[in-house]
């Protein structure tokens, strides 16, 4: 048995140092912190998916390769909880917080006292109009149009496709939808635009007939497939644009005894998607690159902390490209993403 | 004349509650009003105090006709209604209470001193030496009812009706709301007042008013209310009071059904209960309340955990543990509170009678058989006389002595060897009386042993072979049938000496 | 009768929404959508049926989409990650929704904690250990273990209806319900279970084991999300703990509650709970299906739609209770 004196006493220590840090006045006076050496930096992420894990991968990697202490937040309850986490990030002090905002446009004053007590970026998601520093990530339009060029491949006669997200009030995911259509109707590019989820919008050759959102209940994606399938018996394609839709597309195919009969687009890279490429029942995919996101994200942050120059360009967006997946990469790609997060 | 009702009618759907029945109540005077269950004075007194709307009739106060629209009318006219059950607030204290929906106050602000001082003052007028900031949770049922009264004087009631208000008092708060009822009376409250305990009205009533099945029978003046006169015009029939109903079962008994051997209750864990009943016998549980007797039937029966004692069923050991051990070995318990622990009165008849029963009348013991179940429902609701016999009737649904008919019937399926009785009658009007009192009569006859406990003098001597006298947990005496009187057992209840009583009946 | 009754009040919801929806929209009655209806009214019946145990003895239980997600983690996570064998891993997980249930009607009975605490906490607690247990990650079959899956996968054409099959799930809920049926109608310990929660004192005085019953209510509802969890998952695929299931209890107490189950215990109808439970997902479905219903307004008719059968209940019981009682 240990006693558990031997554990009390250094837990009782390290409590004393962090109280000590908390009233050091120091610390948090400027956000440009300046010169620390091992700076104790934050990754939050929207939610909690395997995307994150790949992100935290990276994350941790740069951690080591910038000798900083990396600290990866995951919330659960959506904008309450991602608040939450900021501000009492903010009440640590750490030295630099990357976060992914889930509603950028509510979130900006939520960003910005962080951002005057510490250094924060956006990834993933931008929250443009916010004092963050950069943002660090792809962009959900273009990856969105990127999508819409995969639908044209897989459906070059044209056709009627229905989309299916998470949520369209979450910034990425309305712009990446947005892309899809103005894709298929081949509109100019304007991110701004916004069509309305619910009556059909038809093009010249692409019709899409509408979106349906789960709020992240996974029964619910799935019926929705089926309701689909129910209300449109003659869809030619299905888009999935969270990373767990595409598989529910796929179990719900299945029930129906429609695989292959429609064609599926899909985004991020669930092994089920991946499977499906390689299976033929997935057309494609959209990859944006998660551990980049961790990696340069704490790579920036790192630099800003030790007043080094980070190397944000004048429009305060490092890109970090998305990738089409068909089936002649997807092996290649399936395999460097499990040397990334570490799964066999 | 303070308050006069004139023809007043109530109905109720398929009811006619009241037909046409007159009251007049003067200042200075008591007026007793009785009836059995369902005579309908209860509805007569919500109308009188403003709970209810009559269907026609007149009601004048000093002479001018009057119409409640809400007790609040009726209570500033001068007419307060104190209910049967007691509607104190626990959670506050006594002053608060009486003044409660009336305090003086200045905007939204108590003004507290002023409060203290008139509840002081209505706790004054009703004779109760107390603290208005005292806890109403630390006070006896007595004293309660006592506060009801002050709360009521404090509106500066000129009629106060009181609705049974001893049926849960021992015979001294009894002795002492009687005390303060006629002090108010001398100085001028009228006081309208229902009972079941006839000796009550005996003692109190200037004038009684006796109604049946909603219709005015007659009324006594001080000098002719005489208990039987005053029975036989309730019930409409010469009632064979059942004085003489345990006469002939003698003295000799049949083997002990029922022994219970040093048992120690949770409440008085220093005594030790030793007692043993016969087949045949009935055995009367007296005291005031609080001496343990409640506890002691709970104990008995796996309600409330023994400290220590052995239960033995016909000579048996029996492990018992909970009240499902208790009626695996043959014994039942009927309750004090039916319509909280004896019914379910959301459920039907018969769904209440079979019960208790229902592995008895299964297949293997699970599986049901509803037509065994509607039998064994059809018979009890015959044997015991319910009334109305409409057996899927909703228990709830039934007069306070049909339901406790139904109480008492769902044992007597079981055929239980020892049969625990808690007040049976409390409640109960006089003509279910007699029949619970028969039926116990007949149960007894069959070979079962009975325990009874009750607060009734006279239902302790009316139907018992013997009467267990217990005071502050422990069993204060036995009296035997011939040795029993009112003033024996209360000798022994308030803890005084067993000198004349005959111990030998004690095993 | 005053059941039947109310299964009609519920049934002729579910009737008038069908028929609307029909009207509406010419893709709800087909051979695919009555299918998918089926077998998700089948899912949460199941989870609403061990629900209405629980409310029958006066309890409630908020644990119940907890004990889905924890379920349905776990298995996938043992089977996948762990390769459990699935004869072990199967009976493991059940077993386990059953020893929750035992824990939640320990503490309520013998502790004496108030229901909607002790499983108030337990809807924090398992969502935690599903959450911690599995990291955070997905879990999920990866096109694996069909055969296990074939449970609630297989489906049973039925000759001369084209198209139509009966799935699987249906038949697991059909024979669950039977047996609910025959406990709560045909034995005694249903009667007792009924007596338990429309009274526990006088049932206890009248010599009813009720501690056992209220127990026994709870081991059956958290056993039945158990197996509910397991079902879902096995009709889902993959399941992220942090959302597996949330909210899964109020669609059961509500399925329940518009099934005839009273909150205030001791009333409860099997058949009532399951056409309960059909009417939330007629009307997810037929919001769904019907295009002029924006998609984002269906917890708002959903919650309309209970309000109605509850104040039509109420109204019901109070008609009944005057005809039955006589007098006030």
């Amino acid at each position: 048995m240990t006693n558990p004196l031997h554990l009390a006493a250094p837990m009782l220590a390290s409590l004393i140092l962090i109280g000590c840090g908390d009233s050091d006045p120091g610390a948090a006076t400027s956000p440009q912190a300046g010169t620390v050496a091992s700076p104790r930096l934050a990754y939050v992420t929207n939610g909690v998916a395997d995307f994150w894990t790949i992100a935290k991968a990276g994350a941790d990697a740069a951690g080591v390769d910038q000798g900083a202490e990396v600290d990866v937040l995951m919330p659960t309850g959506g904008v309450t909880d991602q608040k939450r986490m900021l501000e009492d990030l903010v009440t640590r002090q750490v030295d630099g917080i990357a976060v992914s905002p889930i509603d950028p446009g509510n979130q900006v004053d939520v960003i910005d006292a962080a951002a005057a007590r510490t250094p924060v970026i956006t990834h993933d998601s931008d929250a443009p109009g916010s004092a963050r520093r950069c943002y660090i990530g792809m962009d959900n339009y273009d990856a969105g149009r990127m999508c819409g060029r995969l639908v044209k491949e897989a459906l070059p006669d044209g056709g009627e496709i229905f989309i299916f997200v998470g949520r369209i009030e979450q910034d990425n995911a309305r712009r990446r939808r947005q892309g899809v259509i103005d894709e298929l109707l081949d509109r100019d590019a304007d991110p701004e635009r916004f069509d309305e989820p619910g009556g059909p919008l038809a093009g010249s050759k692409y019709t899409v007939l509408g979106t349906l959102t789960d709020q992240f209940d996974r029964a619910k994606a799935k019926a929705n497939v089926e309701d689909v399938l129910s209300r449109h018996p003659d869809v030619d394609g299905m888009v999935g644009l969270f990373a767990y839709n595409p598989p529910l597309i796929l179990e719900a195919l299945d029930g129906a005894g429609k695989t292959g009969a429609v064609e599926v687009i899909a985004f991020d890279e669930d092994e089920e998607t991946l499977q499906g490429i390689i299976d033929g029942s997935v057309a494609g995919t959209i990859v944006q690159n998660p551990y980049m996101y961790g990696y340069k994200s704490i790579e920036v942050l790192s630099k800003i902390a030790r007043g080094e120059d980070p190397g944000i360009p004048e429009d305060g967006m490092i890109a970090i490209p998305a990738r089409t997946i068909r089936a002649a990469d997807v092996e290649a790609f399936w395999a460097d993403l499990r040397e990334k997060t570490g799964k066999e | 004349m303070i308050l006069q009702a004139r023809n007043i009618v109530k109905r109720y759907p398929g009811v006619l509650a009241l037909d046409g029945v007159d009251l007049d109540v003067a200042a200075g005077e008591i007026v007793a009003v009785v009836g059995e269950n369902g005579a309908g004075k209860s509805t007569l007194m919500k109308i009188l105090a403003g709970d209810v709307a009559p269907d026609g009739g007149d009601l004048r106060v000093d002479g001018r006709a009057t119409r409640f629209g809400s007790p609040r009318d009726a209570i500033d006219a001068g007419v307060v209604l104190i209910h049967q059950e007691l509607s104190l607030a626990d959670n506050l204290d006594v002053g608060a209470n009486i003044l409660l929906g009336r305090e003086p106050r200045t905007g939204p602000f108590l003004r507290r001193a002023d409060a203290a001082v008139r509840a002081a003052a209505a706790l004054r007028a009703a004779g109760l030496d107390l603290d208005p900031s005292a806890s109403v949770a630390s006070l006896g049922m007595g004293t309660r009812q006592l506060v009801e009264i002050a709360k009521a004087l404090s509106t500066e009631a000129r009629v106060l009706i009181m609705d049974e208000p001893t049926s849960s008092l021992t015979a001294a708060e009894a002795d002492r709301l009687f005390e303060t009822i006629e002090r108010l009376r001398d100085e001028g409250t009228a006081i309208v007042y229902i009972s079941h305990r006839l000796g009550e009205i005996e003692r109190l009533a200037d004038r009684g008013v006796v109604l049946r099945d909603g219709r005015f029978v007659r009324s006594f003046e001080r000098d002719e209310i005489v208990r039987d006169r005053i029975v036989e015009s309730m019930v409409g029939r010469d009632l064979a009071v059942d004085a003489g109903l345990r006469a002939g079962a003698g003295s000799h008994h049949g083997e002990a059904r029922l022994e219970i051997r040093g048992l120690r209750t949770i409440r008085h864990p220093q005594h030790a209960v030793d007692l043993t009943i016969r087949s045949g016998e009935i055995v009367a549980l007296g005291g005031l309340v609080g001496a343990g007797r409640t506890e002691l039937l709970r104990a008995i029966f796996g309600i409330d955990r023994r400290v220590a004692g052995e239960i033995l069923v016909d000579g048996e050991s029996r492990r018992i543990r909970g009240p499902a051990d208790a009626a695996d070995a043959g014994i039942a318990l009927v309750p004090e509170d039916r319509k909280s622990d004896g019914l379910l009165l959301d459920e039907s008849i018969s769904e209440n009678l079979v019960l208790p029963g229902l592995a008895r009348t299964a297949a293997g013991g699970v599986i049901r058989r509803p037509r065994a179940e509607r039998g064994l429902a059809e018979s009890l609701v015959t044997r015991m006389g319910v009334r109305p016999a409409i057996h899927d009737l909703l228990a709830g649904g039934l007069s306070g002595g049909n339901q406790q008919k139904v109480a008492v019937g769902r044992w007597v399926g079981c055929d239980p060897i020892v049969f625990l009785l808690d007040e049976p009658t409390r409640g109960v009007d006089v003509g279910a009386k007699a029949e619970i009192h028969a039926l116990l009569d007949r149960i007894a006859r069959s070979g079962a042993a009975v325990l009874a406990a009750s607060s009734e003098m006279e239902e302790l001597l009316a139907v018992s072979d013997r009467v267990v006298v217990m005071h502050e947990g422990r069993i204060a005496g036995t009296l035997a049938r011939h040795d029993a009187s009112e003033s024996a057992i209360m000798r022994l209840a308030t803890g005084g000496p067993a000198a004349d009583v005959a111990r030998s009946e004690i095993s | 009768m005053k059941r039947a009754g109310k299964i009609l009040g519920v049934f002729g919801l579910l009737v008038a929404t069908c028929v609307a929806t029909s009207a509406l929209t010419p893709y709800f009655l087909t051979a695919y959508n009555i299918e998918n209806l089926l077998r998700r009214t089948s899912l949460f019946g199941v989870i609403s049926i061990g629900a209405a145990f629980v409310i029958i003895v006066g309890g409630i239980d908020l644990s119940i989409g907890s004990v889905v997600a924890l379920v349905g983690c776990l298995l996938p996570w043992l089977l996948v990650e762990h390769g459990v064998p699935i004869w072990f891993a199967v009976p493991g997980v059940l077993l386990l929704g059953l020893l929750l249930g035992l824990c939640h009607g320990l503490l309520v009975q013998r502790v004496r904690l108030q229901p909607f605490i002790v499983t108030l906490c337990g809807l924090l607690i398992y969502r935690g250990m599903a959450r911690g247990v599995t990291g955070d990650q997905t879990v999920g079959f990866q096109n694996g273990f069909k055969g296990l899956r074939s449970l609630v996968k297989t489906r049973f054409e039925v000759p001369g209806l084209d198209g139509f099959a009966i799935p699987s799930t249906l038949l697991i809920l059909v024979a669950i319900a039977t047996l609910a049926v025959i406990f709560l109608r045909f034995t005694v310990w249903g009667r007792h279970l009924l007596a338990t929660g429309r009274n526990a004192s006088a049932a206890r005085h009248g010599g009813v084991r009720t501690d056992r019953y209220v127990v026994l209510a709870y081991v059956i509802c958290a056993g039945l999300a158990g197996f509910g969890g397991m079902l879902f998952i096995l009709d889902v695929g993959s399941a992220q703990p942090a959302d597996f299931g949330n909210f899964y209890e109020l669609f059961a107490i509500a399925a329940a509650v518009l099934g005839g189950c009273s909150l205030r215990g001791g009333e409860g109808s099997v058949i009532g709970v399951i056409i309960g439970a059909a009417l939330m997902q007629v009307l997810q479905n037929a919001i769904t299906l019907i295009d002029w219903i924006p998609d984002n307004i269906q917890y708002a008719v959903i919650g309309a739609v209970i309000i109605a059968g509850a104040i039509s209940d109420e109204g019901f019981r109070r008609l009944l209770l005057r005809r039955r009682t006589g007098t006030p």
